[in-house]
């Protein structure tokens, strides 16, 4: 029993399981009204999505590792690919076709990216402070970032982005580079107001003179705030007003009263109407009445809310967090420096889309697309994350061997 | 990795831990904002109510000429819509009987509409309907009467070319546009299909509370509503009064009329006639209107001075003659003999002057359209050169006009006639036609405006528009359209200058004579193009005044004779109309008080006819 447990981690395996089981009941609510085939399909991607986590255990760990920059490429390719004969899906190009087969390279290319960037990282000559090797992670990241945006596949192409700081920050970026990368983002946002602008100079200003750092290099981050400081207004101005209604439309969806906006007023009340208790299994009525749409897919959450109510929402969210900090965790114990990375990117990619999903069925983050892990339907997505889940599984079964 | 130390990692795990659990309590307190503490409210918005948005249609932008005088203008009207979801099988009979629609005909639209939003069934439903229907909804669940526009003209405002018309989207031009929304009216033709992203505004939206039946209950959040914004109006260039008195030169004849400034490209007059009763297609359209206007063998929905591509006659002799000189292969003063015909191999071609014109120079041969000359010409300079030219005077490229549907017409290349005719399969009597504007090559009404515009400015031209600027009412702004200038590179000023100088002569006693304005310098080129189709198709193409240059004018009469005894004179009234706001009467010729015979009179020796029909004699 105690060689089971420490070769199959029952802490990632059983949150996972629960999840997906809640998914499962959770399709079929959404679902039953309309067509049946929705939860039987989403039943055998389940069930192949288990079978992939245990294969994944016992994956030898060295296969993994030597292929990371394999599969990285084989990634970016299958991209660049998407470009030349990409199939249409609601819009975006996004899919590759072969034969009967689709595939969406972008959903792989999150976890190869993850193992690349992760490699790179751990070898013992590589120093995160040193500019060659920041921009080369740089650089990894966002090549597949600009080609999925391109595509344009907006939410995806930001899980991206998100997985820059967490990666950087585990992998011991000292304070002032951390600082670097951040705070042009608060620049951009406060250029916008001339008091905000001149308190956050002084901010920074104050953060340089207590840095250890060469004269040389705080004054060029100095000089650089000032740039992006004085350019963002001029950038946005010379936008076309529906382009700078688009960026606002994107930041506040409830702006939006025709297309977005709308999805997270019918999500909102049928949240709120489910009370502490919920309405019961079955018992959604805005949901059921078609009234939420998309409510199978990303806005699953929004039938738990109506139909399971707060206590069920807490108990949900509750499970998720026991994993990403059981991940996090994990990631603290394990001896490969590689292992230790990629367990921090892979928990960051289910973070943020847990994250952003929820925060938009309650009109807190923009509706982008990105489905929830586990419980939304779709098998492209649920396979991703079960391959995610058994890779992380594998390392912790390796923890004190590499 | 270097540098990192395990309690220095220790401490930044602590650090993201601490961050999950404020996100996650974010999210938990955001639940506990919507399900506890307004729970009240979302249960009573659930319960029985639900909410839908209305969209509110926003005011077609209207179309105005220079002088601020609608002439496309909106009325209110009605249009009958159903609520797929909550529609009931009699709702859709008593519907379909009502609006003499097939019942299949309505489920076929509501298989490609979402469920909670109106699929419009008919339109501009007269008020008596309006009153029946709005009486009798109680009865006919899923049944929506929604304020909408039409599009409304003035008694006296007709060119349906300039304007053209509006019809519900299709399922093609939806899939192109995604913005257009199911049921839209968007402009078809014309103007109202140029700016139709300009001209249709921004649609509101109100949110209503709706009962299970669709029945609207009231307002949801009034602070979530947005009102709809009047769409863009259209300021044109041209004076209507002096389009119109173009369309009533052109009435009953097959052809078009093309006036532009020269200073800046604006249009002034865009005529194509026969038209159509702009009023025939606003609104709902009839389909056997429809079909009557689209198998009319006289094609009204044609608009012939953009879309029509004819032969340009004589009129392209300038061509020639602007290449001979620019590749130094003639200089003006080059003569030419013109016996009255034109050897060429076995063949014998006449001029259009049997008796011949004797020595030309080039400034005689364009006054008096000499073929002869314009033949030996061709010969000289070759296919090469002259498509080089042809191409450079914009011939066989769209003008960048702001309507849809332009054609380019067609100047043939060497690569063209191998590809026609083979390799071996032309002869120098395929160029010897084009050198005088027959053959392959083909141009339309506004193209010959723009070379002449090109002539008028010695080279230099404007992208032609009819739209002057618009008025935006989301910004409440002006906006004005840059004029594109462009220029004629390669072809010297002073060579411009020699065939100006011809096309003056040309109306100062030469073939076109009758296009000459009183007290306006001008000069003009007529051309007779010959046609399958019967009678040759008049053209005229001049500017006035000769000096400092207004206005560019292109005239074509399809199948009405010879250009200098037809379409000369319509150019005439148009630019006297322009220049003195009336006509001017021609002055009284008596036969017997002028010397008829001795050649002074210009009625009777001067041509009216540039080109007779082409007999080729073996």
């Amino acid at each position: 029993m105690q060689k089971f447990l420490r070769t199959f981690d029952l802490g990632i395996f059983l949150p996972t399981l629960i999840l997906l089981v809640v998914g499962l009941f959770s399709v079929y609510s959404a679902t039953y009204l309309t067509s049946s085939s929705y939860f039987s399909r989403q039943l055998i991607y389940a069930f192949i999505g288990i079978l992939l986590i245990v294969s994944m255990v016992f994956l030898p760990y060295k296969i993994i590792y030597n292929f990371s920059y394999l599969f990285y490429l084989l990634a970016l390719a299958m991209l660049l690919l998407v470009f030349f004969m990409g199939v249409k899906g609601f819009g975006a190009e996004r899919w590759l076709a072969i034969g009967p087969i689709r595939l969406q390279p972008s959903e792989f290319a999150k976890i190869a990216t993850v193992l690349a960037v992760a490699r790179y990282l751990s070898q013992p000559y590589r120093n995160i402070n040193e500019w060659k090797h920041l921009a080369v992670v740089f650089l990894m990241i966002l090549i597949p970032f600009m080609l999925i945006a391109k595509q344009p596949d907006l939410g995806t192409s930001l899980v991206f982005l998100a997985l820059i700081i967490p990666m950087l920050y585990m992998a011991g970026i000292s304070w002032f580079f951390l600082f670097v990368i951040i705070s042009p983002l608060v620049t951009m946002i406060v250029a916008f107001n001339l008091y905000a602008f001149m308190g956050w100079i002084l901010l920074i200003t104050i953060v340089l003179i207590l840095a250890h750092q060469k004269a040389l290099l705080k004054f060029i981050v100095f000089l650089m705030h000032l740039a992006v400081g004085a350019i963002t207004p001029v950038l946005w101005k010379t936008l076309r007003p529906y382009q700078q209604q688009r960026i606002l439309t994107f930041l506040q969806p409830e702006k939006d009263p025709r297309g977005a906006g709308y999805q997270i007023i019918q999500s909102k009340v049928a949240i709120g109407s489910g009370g502490v208790w919920g309405k019961g299994f079955l018992q959604g009525s805005q949901s059921h009445l078609n009234f939420l749409p998309a409510h199978h897919t990303d806005f699953i959450f929004s039938v738990i809310g109506e139909e399971q109510g707060f206590v069920g929402i807490v108990l949900i969210l509750a499970v998720f967090l026991f994993l990403f900090l059981y991940l996090l965790y994990l990631s603290n114990q394990v001896k490969s420096p590689f292992a230790r990375l990629s367990l921090i990117g892979l928990m960051t990619i289910l973070l943020f889309h847990t994250l952003i999903n929820i925060a938009m069925t309650i009109g807190l983050a923009p509706v982008t697309g990105l489905p929830l892990p586990f419980l939304s339907y779709g098998g492209s997505f649920m396979l991703t994350s079960c391959l995610l889940i058994g890779i992380t599984m594998n390392f912790s079964k390796n923890r004190y061997h590499i | 990795m270097q540098n990192f130390g395990s309690s220095q990692r220790s401490s930044r795990v602590f650090i993201f831990t601490v961050f999950i659990l404020i996100s996650f309590l974010i999210l938990v307190a955001g639940f506990f904002n919507l399900q506890v503490i307004k729970h009240h409210y979302y249960l009573e918005v659930s319960l029985n109510n639900v909410i839908r948005p209305v969209k509110l249609n926003p005011v077609r932008g209207l179309i105005y000429d220079k002088n601020h005088r609608i002439l496309v203008d909106n009325r209110p009207s009605f249009s009958a819509a159903l609520i797929p979801a909550h529609t009931t099988r009699q709702t859709i009979r008593e519907i379909a009987r009502r609006f003499h629609v097939d019942e299949s005909a309505i489920r076929k639209k509501f298989r490609r509409a979402s469920k909670y939003q109106p699929v419009i069934i008919a339109r501009d439903v007269p008020k008596k309907q309006v009153i029946y229907l709005e009486e009798n909804q109680y009865f006919l669940p899923g049944l929506e009467v929604i304020p909408d526009f039409k599009r409304y003209y003035p008694p006296d405002v007709n060119s349906p070319h300039i304007f053209g018309y509006i019809g519900e989207v299709n399922p093609d031009e939806q899939k192109k546009h995604p913005q257009y929304d199911l049921g839209d009216m968007i402009g078809k033709t014309g103007l109202e299909r140029y700016y139709d992203l300009d001209l249709r505004g921004t649609k509101g939206v109100r949110y209503v509370r709706v009962d299970a039946s669709g029945k609207i209950l009231g307002d949801y959040d009034t602070q979530l509503n947005e009102p709809p914004v009047h769409g863009s109006d259209l300021y044109l260039y041209m004076d209507y009064n002096l389009q119109k008195f173009g369309e009533s030169l052109l009435e009953g004849h097959r052809g078009a009329l093309v006036a532009i400034v020269v200073r800046n490209g604006g249009i002034i007059a865009l005529v194509s006639k026969p038209d159509y009763d702009i009023r025939l297609l606003s609104g709902k359209i009839d389909s056997k209107v429809w079909s009557s206007l689209l198998n009319d063998e006289n094609h009204p929905l044609f608009s012939r001075a953009i879309q029509s591509t004819y032969p340009p006659g004589s009129t392209y002799k300038i061509v020639a003659a602007l290449a001979a000189l620019q590749e130094g292969i003639i200089t003006p003063q080059w003569k030419a003999f013109c016996p009255g015909y034109f050897r060429l191999g076995r063949r014998v071609i006449r001029c259009w002057k049997a008796s011949g014109h004797g020595w030309l120079d080039l400034y005689g041969a364009i006054k008096n359209s000499c073929n002869v000359y314009f033949y030996q010409l061709g010969l000289k300079i070759g296919l090469p050169v002259w498509s080089k030219y042809s191409n450079l005077l914009r011939f066989g490229h769209k003008t960048g006009i702001d309507l849809p549907g332009e054609k380019a017409g067609l100047v043939p290349s060497v690569a063209y006639f191998n590809r026609v005719y083979g390799e071996h399969g032309w002869t120098k009597g395929n160029l010897a036609n084009l050198a005088i504007g027959q053959g392959e090559l083909l141009v339309t009404p506004l193209q010959l405006a723009q070379f002449a515009m090109i002539l008028a400015n010695r080279g230099m031209y404007y992208d032609p528009h009819l739209v002057d600027h618009l008025f935006n009412y989301q910004t409440h702004k002006i906006v004005e359209f840059p004029i594109k200038s462009h220029y004629v590179k390669g072809v010297n000023s002073d060579y411009f200058d020699v065939v100006r100088e011809g096309m003056h002569q040309v109306v100062n006693g030469g073939t076109g004579w009758l296009g000459k304005v009183p007290g306006i310098d001008m000069a003009g080129k007529t051309g007779t193009a010959q046609n399958p189709h019967g009678e040759p198709h008049a053209w005229f193409m001049g500017f006035a005044p000769y000096n400092h240059p207004e206005v560019a004018i292109a005239v074509v009469l399809e199948n009405a004779g010879s250009g200098g005894g037809h379409a000369a004179p319509v150019a005439r009234k148009f630019l006297e109309m322009y220049f003195y706001h009336k006509l001017i009467p021609r002055p009284v010729v008596k036969k017997d008080s002028l010397k008829t015979d001795s050649g002074l009179n210009p009625l009777q020796t001067v041509p009216v006819d540039s080109l007779r029909p082409l007999p080729i004699i073996h």
